[in-house]
């Protein structure tokens, strides 16, 4: 279990060329808001199943992650979108990233390395 | 409409194996959700239901089925731009259990990343919520503002709809448009049999969404396309020659009476702010009715709510009013008692579908797991004279004109 002061960092492919993304364009895209980087190319958003999820909400929204849930139960039920795949822990989600060139997820800070890209700091 | 169904049926049976890494195509996903709800009131005269299409109610005797219902959706992603998703709904409802029960079911085309075409069985994008009042999870109450919502008993229809998203300013802009046939059945008051209606709908939205604020505009065009069974009866005494000899208008009532190629125009607007700590929503509509038996009506509601960790206190007030519908009456050239107790029974038609409703509601949510929440909710009527066609009416006898109804449930997604 992550500690509730856990710092988090939003990943993505070692290409990636983004230099870096808002919250709020982090936001947009594991909300399904937005389904392309800012350069236009298309991104696949990774969530986590783990207790992880949780912080990663409150720390991005500043919302309870069961909001981001009725959220997605609204969008998924009326047949809008799907929400983003979801992994079981860091070592997963840093192995997606590493062979999805589009992808993006978050892990924990501490288990980052130069393999992927940092997009954003949480904390 | 007919291969629409079957194409999709096709796809969902036979696509191919299913696969659980993302990018593979074509993947599966099953998801699903429901409440557990009880309800009960203070009064055996009238019964309380979720909306019209309900036909037995609760009283003070309490009940499980007005709220229960169990929600199950397929979606496959069969490549990257085709989509298709099935939803059906075990829920206390008139009609038949299979058909009216399946809400959803269609094939998504994704031209570009902002713009969706849809063709199937589409939810009735009608008001904010029409489209997932069955989904207790996503929303606040215990069920959907009941003045508001109680009086659609549309659910879903067979067609297309096209929606874009536009991002302007720091917001997104949301146009969409729909098209289609509507098939329901709804209760026979006073009966155990059902009606089956047809209608045609055309409609769209605009909805903004921007930070913490959401906003709505719809409009929604309902032609009616068949008459009304409980009514052919009526239509039939009025058309006949017998009674037109002694009542020489008669026959001109049945062009008032018909529900056939009568126009309903749907008009809302609504607004919604959430910022995580404090929560309000309201929604104004007017439905502007040529139809006797579903007379125009106002109605809005406003709630407001705040958060003190995974519980949420809310109140909510919900009006809603029929607009007098006065039906033009000539008198019979001899009063024949049956001839004048026919006359009554179609002074009386409008009477019968009027609302005149007001609430007061206080209720509680509480999110105990991020997939589950407990609700229980109190609220009280104010029901005016011949007010109650949301609720379900004895056929004779007086009926209170104030209500309290309590209710508990248990919502959950998987």
């Amino acid at each position: 279990m992550p500690s509730a002061q856990a710092e988090l960092v939003v990943i993505a492919h070692f290409k990636n060329s983004i230099v870096g993304l808002t919250a709020k364009q982090v936001q947009d895209l594991f909300l399904g808001r937005e389904r392309t980087f800012p350069n236009g190319k298309f991104a696949l958003p990774i969530d986590q199943s783990s207790p992880l999820r949780a912080e990663f909400y409150e720390k991005l929204t500043g919302r309870p992650v069961e909001q981001i849930n009725a959220y997605w139960a609204r969008i998924m039920f009326t047949g809008q979108a799907s929400p983003p795949q979801q992994l079981p822990d860091d070592k997963a989600v840093l192995q997606t990233v590493r062979e999805n060139e589009g992808a993006i997820g978050y892990i924990d800070k501490t288990r980052v390395d130069n393999t992927v890209r940092v997009l954003l700091l949480l904390n | 409409m007919k291969y629409i169904i079957l194409f999709t049926s096709a796809f969902l049976l036979f696509g191919a194996p299913a696969a659980f890494a993302k990018d593979v195509y074509p993947s599966f996903t099953v998801k699903g959700f429901g409440t557990l709800g009880a309800s009960g009131t203070d009064t055996d005269r009238l019964g309380f239901r979720r909306d019209i299409k309900q036909s037995a109610g609760v009283t003070n005797g309490w009940g499980f089925d007005n709220d229960s219902r169990l929600g199950l959706q397929l979606d496959v992603d069969i490549n990257k731009s085709w989509h298709a998703t099935a939803q059906w709904v075990a829920r206390n409802n008139t009609g038949d259990f299979f058909e009216q029960n399946l809400d959803w079911f269609f094939l998504r085309w994704r031209l570009e990343d902002d713009l969706d075409i849809r063709v199937g069985r589409m939810g009735f994008d009608v008001f904010m919520l029409s489209e997932y009042r069955n989904v207790g999870y996503a929303y606040l109450w215990m069920r959907p503002p009941h003045e508001f919502y109680a009086g659609l008993p549309v659910y879903h229809f067979d067609g297309a709809d096209i929606a874009k998203k536009y991002a302007i300013g720091e917001g997104i802009l949301t146009i969409k448009a729909f098209g289609g046939y509507s098939f329901f059945q709804v209760p026979i008051t006073n009966s155990s049999n059902s009606a089956a209606q047809g209608t045609t709908v055309a409609g769209g939205k605009l909805a903004y969404e921007y930070g913490n604020w959401n906003t709505r505009i719809g409009y929604t065009y309902v032609l009616t396309n068949n008459e009304f069974a409980a009514l052919q009866p009526l239509l039939d005494t009025l058309n006949s020659a017998e009674v037109n000899a002694v009542w020489p208008g008669a026959q001109a009532l049945v062009r008032q009476i018909a529900t056939k190629n009568k126009i309903v125009h749907f008009s809302s607007i609504g607004l919604a702010y959430d910022d995580g700590l404090w929560l309000a929503q309201m929604e104004a509509s007017y439905i502007d009715s040529d139809q006797l038996n579903y007379p125009s009506v106002a109605s809005g509601y406003f709630s407001a709510g705040r958060r003190f960790g995974k519980v949420t206190l809310y109140s909510l007030f919900g009006i809603s009013e029929s607009l007098h519908n006065q039906i033009e009456l000539s008198n019979p050239l001899i009063p024949v008692p049956a001839i004048v107790e026919l006359r009554n029974a179609v002074a009386q038609l409008p009477n019968s579908s009027r609302v005149d409703e007001k609430s007061v509601s206080l209720g509680l949510r509480w999110d105990v797991t991020e997939h589950i929440d407990l609700k229980t909710q109190w609220s009280h009527y104010w029901l005016g004279n011949n007010g109650a066609a949301l609720w379900l009416t004895p056929a004779a006898g007086l009926t209170p004109d104030t209500v309290n109804v309590w209710s508990v449930g248990l919502d959950f997604v998987f």
